[in-house]
């Protein structure tokens, strides 16, 4: 068995584990075993292999239950109601009529919540803030008890962009100021103005993103019940426990009397990161009434209160020497964030995609009277690749020079922020296998009567590394199946599949007996959340921990069986044999004989490496066509080589790859949330008005992975990949649409409009 | 004004009897008979997550009134294959193909993937697109769907000669 003596087993250390682009120290366990990595050249079965996804059977038979399936005996519906203002006070609160509807239970309104549920106030910062709630018997009397609710406002100066917000005379948009507290958010290395000296070409530009809403198919939902003073929530969530977390905190209970189960989920891209207004809504109701509660968002609420991603204005300055080699990039971004988020701005990649000395940041976050942001899939790096790599395609273009032989002569071998090593970096083969597969070199603009073709690309650099705490258990039952019991969450990832597919392998048991358990905060071992690409770099080796620590287990009780010593045993498909003889046993056979006796392996995730940048990299090729008199684009084809060390699950992992394209793809045609400055109000709450893509938009994908394990990132040589492919594909396709109109495009989404308005008028 | 009266409906090949049908298809399903495969997405008729047969024909369940449905016969995802859970070829193709992720779609798709090779065996790409274009993806699965479709349609056109009318859902 492969395991290497760890002097400091069992003791604590600090590590640093890099979230959306944040780094965190955090303080863990040293595993009682470090397993020797898997490497591209170990001999492995099940991992690697393209194994249909695991849960998908319940998912196609319609028995797969989500959030908004689950109903317990005697469940209420909860509605909750919106603010009609971006900005005052409640004035009067009449409920007196909805209480007098059929199947009212019970309302709750200014005043009625605990304080640290933060709901309720009678001070409105933003347009459709919660106000107030209501539970009935029915979802449709609940509905209508929410509308006989008379409320009238105070109506207060707002701001809904960030130029309001950001001017001297702006109204305080709420107590604290206007300003997140770490704003402006200055990050820099080298010496600005030596870059510019040194630079012999220097090009300045302005970028706009939008407002991109998660646009999640299952909305954000919870049904709450309590058992005395045991509380069960069912929750939509990207996150069990850090969802327990805030339930307890905000009811000011033990974790250990609250309940957090996720079984199946549709969709989250970050929006549903712990408990919300419709969780506390639920567990109150279900409390005061002693009834099962359930809450959940319809679709308006879905579009205009359950996160976004911000919008950005980014001016970069960016200089090169005549050969391409950079010497300056310097930007200086402006983000909305909304009423309430984190400073997760674009900032990150114009530090880390690039080698160049001299590079400077500022980033000035504004709160607005508007829904908070929350972190949406390549938080920041998103935004940031449509302004960097624009800047990258421009600076190409006065250069003349490929835009990818720039992007070449510009790689990193080194973290350029900290010059840290990296675990693995492929992304020069990336940029070679991309380009050939994609016909880079061949590929011209070229126009025929009015509709004009065109090429791009964009790179992408994203933090993948995970990291610790997380735990995993692996059990063998009385009949040799395989339970792997972890807390964390598939969000239609894949994870429940992965997870098998290395506890399977590790194990040496065949796959159909493995079963992954997942989504239970009563049950199951501490994972974090499913953000940050960090699942499988975070749990798989946990699992993959647990499942040899079982395996050893499992030798140490056949060795006798088989007259041996454990040192000479292998597994595989579910059965030891005896090396260099004929003798062997089935797992099944081995449990029979022990009876109940239980092998219960227990893994979880060690240190990440010291000193060491672990990323995700890629590179997206983009063809469209444009129609030259109505600004219609239409993607042809995206190519796309992203670099992220082992694939556990290759088929699963495309599946990755091409959702994030697509999604990609929105932002950069048609996802802009409308947010009108006057009213304060969301104007495209629908799925009609807020246009994501369909069948009918799909271009042409090939989408694949390069290179092999990353054995430096983690024992399993995954990391993540998740977010990475959302990262270059709107600054890649904005460049294609620029070659083919023969304009630059500074500004996302591509509407027709603004096609037609770059489109210069000799075309 | 609620409309009340007793009425019959067939769904997935059984008998219902629904005494005062309030809202819409979609809560019948749901609510009533507990078949909560056929999700609610949009609720009014943008998204197709709520996809169902009416008679042989695709209708939002959102947009449809219950009371409507008298005397007709539906087929919900849960109808597609057996009552057992087993699954029909075009169920295990899209498990094969990878066409659901997070699988909150999957029961629209799938029911709009039926009708679509009911009224074409052989659907060109084109036609697969235009068909399945009103089933909103957010996981952007939509390439593996195309995929599953195009692999039963091939499979069906295969086995034709030797078997009879594969994947009819019960009731349809």
């Amino acid at each position: 068995m492969a395991r290497k003596a760890k002097p400091k087993a069992g003791g604590f250390v600090p590590t640093t584990v890099e979230v959306e682009g944040r780094t965190e120290t955090r303080i863990v366990e040293v595993p009682a075993f470090e397993p020797e990595p898997w490497t591209t050249d170990t001999p492995l079965h099940i991992v690697g292999a393209r194994v249909p996804r695991m849960d998908a059977h319940e998912k196609v038979n319609g028995r797969a239950r989500y959030t908004a399936d689950i109903t317990r005996p005697g469940m209420l519906h909860a509605v909750i109601v919106r603010a009609h203002t971006a900005r005052g006070h409640i004035a009067q609160f009449d409920a007196s009529a909805a209480r007098a509807l059929p199947g009212v239970y019970d309302i709750m309104g200014p005043g009625d919540a605990p304080a640290k549920t933060r709901l309720f106030g009678t001070e409105i910062f933003y347009h459709d803030q919660p106000v107030a709630a209501v539970c009935a018997d029915t979802l449709a009397n609940a509905e209508r008890a929410a509308r006989a609710i008379a409320i009238s406002y105070n109506h207060l100066p707002f701001a809904a962009i960030f130029d309001d917000a950001a001017a001297p005379d702006a109204p305080l948009v709420k107590p604290g100021g206007n300003f997140a507290p770490q704003s402006p958010v200055i990050i820099e290395r080298g010496e600005i103005a030596a870059g510019l000296a040194a630079a012999d070409i220097v090009i300045t530009r302005e970028f706009r993103t939008p407002v991109q809403l998660h646009s999640a198919l299952e909305p954000h939902g919870a049904c709450a019940e309590w058992e005395g003073d045991r509380l069960t929530v069912w929750e939509s969530t990207q996150g069990i426990f850090r969802t327990r977390g805030d339930v307890a905190r905000a009811l000011d209970i033990p974790q250990s009397k609250v309940r957090v189960i996720k079984d199946y989920m549709g969709g989250g891209f970050g929006a549903k990161n712990g408990a919300g207004p419709h969780t506390y809504v639920a567990a109150l109701f279900a409390k005061r009434m002693n009834r099962a509660v359930r809450c959940l968002n319809d679709r308006e609420a879905e579009q205009v209160d359950s996160g976004n991603r911000p919008a950005t204005v980014q001016r970069v300055t960016i200089g090169a020497k005549k050969n391409g080699t950079l010497t300056v990039i310097q930007l200086s971004a402006d983000v909305p964030l909304g009423i309430s988020g984190w400073e997760g701005g674009p900032a990150q990649i114009y530090h880390e995609l690039y080698a160049c000395p001299n590079v400077r940041s500022e980033e000035r976050f504004a709160y607005i009277n508007a829904s908070g942001m929350q972190a949406f899939r390549g938080p920041g790096y998103v935004e940031g690749a449509f302004g960097l790599e624009g800047a990258m395609n421009a600076l190409a273009t006065a250069l003349r020079m490929d835009p990818l032989a720039l992007r070449r002569k510009n790689f990193t071998k080194k973290d350029p922020r900290q010059g840290r090593p990296y675990s693995g970096n492929a992304l020069l083969a990336c940029y070679t296998e991309g380009a050939e597969r994609f016909g880079w070199n061949t590929s011209r603009a070229a126009q025929t009567g009015r509709v004009s073709r065109g090429v791009g690309l964009a790179a992408q650099v994203w933090p993948t590394g995970g990291g610790p705490p997380s735990y995993a258990h692996v059990r063998i039952n009385a009949d040799a199946s395989v339970d792997v019991l972890a807390g964390t969450q598939d969000l239609g990832t894949g994870a429940r599949t992965v997870l098998s597919q290395i506890a399977a392998e590790a194990l040496g048991a065949n796959l159909s007996h493995v079963r992954a358990i997942i989504g239970d905060t009563e049950h199951l071992p501490y994972a974090g959340n499913s953000w940050g690409s960090m699942t499988t770099p975070s749990v798989g080796p946990a699992v993959r921990m647990a499942a040899m620590d079982a395996q050893s287990q499992l030798f140490q009780a056949a060795a006798a069986m088989l007259d041996t010593t454990p040192d000479m045993l292998d597994a595989r498909d579910s059965r030891l044999t005896v090396r260099n003889t004929d003798r062997s046993m089935s797992f099944a056979d081995v449990c029979k004989r022990l009876g109940n006796v239980m092998i219960y392996g227990k893994g979880s995730r060690g240190p990440n490496p010291a000193n060491t940048a672990i990323n995700t990299f890629g590179v997206q090729f983009a063809e469209v066509e444009v129609h030259l008199d109505t600004g219609i684009v239409k993607v042809l084809r995206i190519v796309a080589a992203h670099d992220a060390g082992r694939i556990i699950n290759p088929t699963l992992a495309e599946s990755q790859l091409e959702g994030g394209i697509l999604q990609g793809m929105g932002y950069a045609l048609t996802e802009e949330r409308i947010l009108d400055r006057r009213l304060g109000m969301v104007m495209n709450p629908s799925l009609h008005d807020y246009k994501i893509p369909t069948m009918a938009d799909v271009p042409q994908i090939d989408a694949f992975f390069v290179a092999g394990a990353d054995a430096a990132a983690n024992h399993t040589g995954a990391r993540g990949i998740a977010e990475p492919p959302v990262i270059p594909t709107a600054p890649a396709i904005a460049a294609a649409v620029a070659d083919a109109i023969g304009a630059e495009v500074l500004q996302i989404p591509l509407t027709p409009w603004r096609v037609l308005a770059s489109v210069p008028a000799r075309r | 004004m609620a409309i009340s009266l007793p009425m019959q409906l067939t769904v997935n090949g059984r008998l219902h009897r629904v005494a005062e049908p309030q809202g819409t298809l979609l809560d019948l399903l749901r609510d009533d008979l507990a078949l909560t495969g056929t999700k609610l997405v949009c609720d009014r008729g943008e998204c197709g997550a709520c996809t169902v047969l009416l008679d042989g024909r695709t209708v939002y369940a959102c947009l449809t009134l219950a009371a409507a449905c008298d005397g007709t016969t539906i087929t919900t995802v849960e109808g597609l294959g057996g009552v057992d859970g087993s699954m029909n070829d075009l169920q295990q193709a899209f498990i094969t193909h990878d066409a659901a992720q997070c699988g909150f779609c999957t029961p629209g798709q799938l029911i709009a993937a039926h009708d679509l090779l009911v009224r074409h065996a052989a659907p060109s790409e084109s036609e697969i697109v235009a068909a399945m274009s009103g089933n909103l993806c957010r996981c952007g699965t939509y390439p593996k769907i195309v995929r599953a479709i195009q692999a039963v349609a091939a499979a069906r056109h295969e086995s034709s000669a030797t078997s009879a009318t594969p994947g009819v859902p019960r009731g349809a």
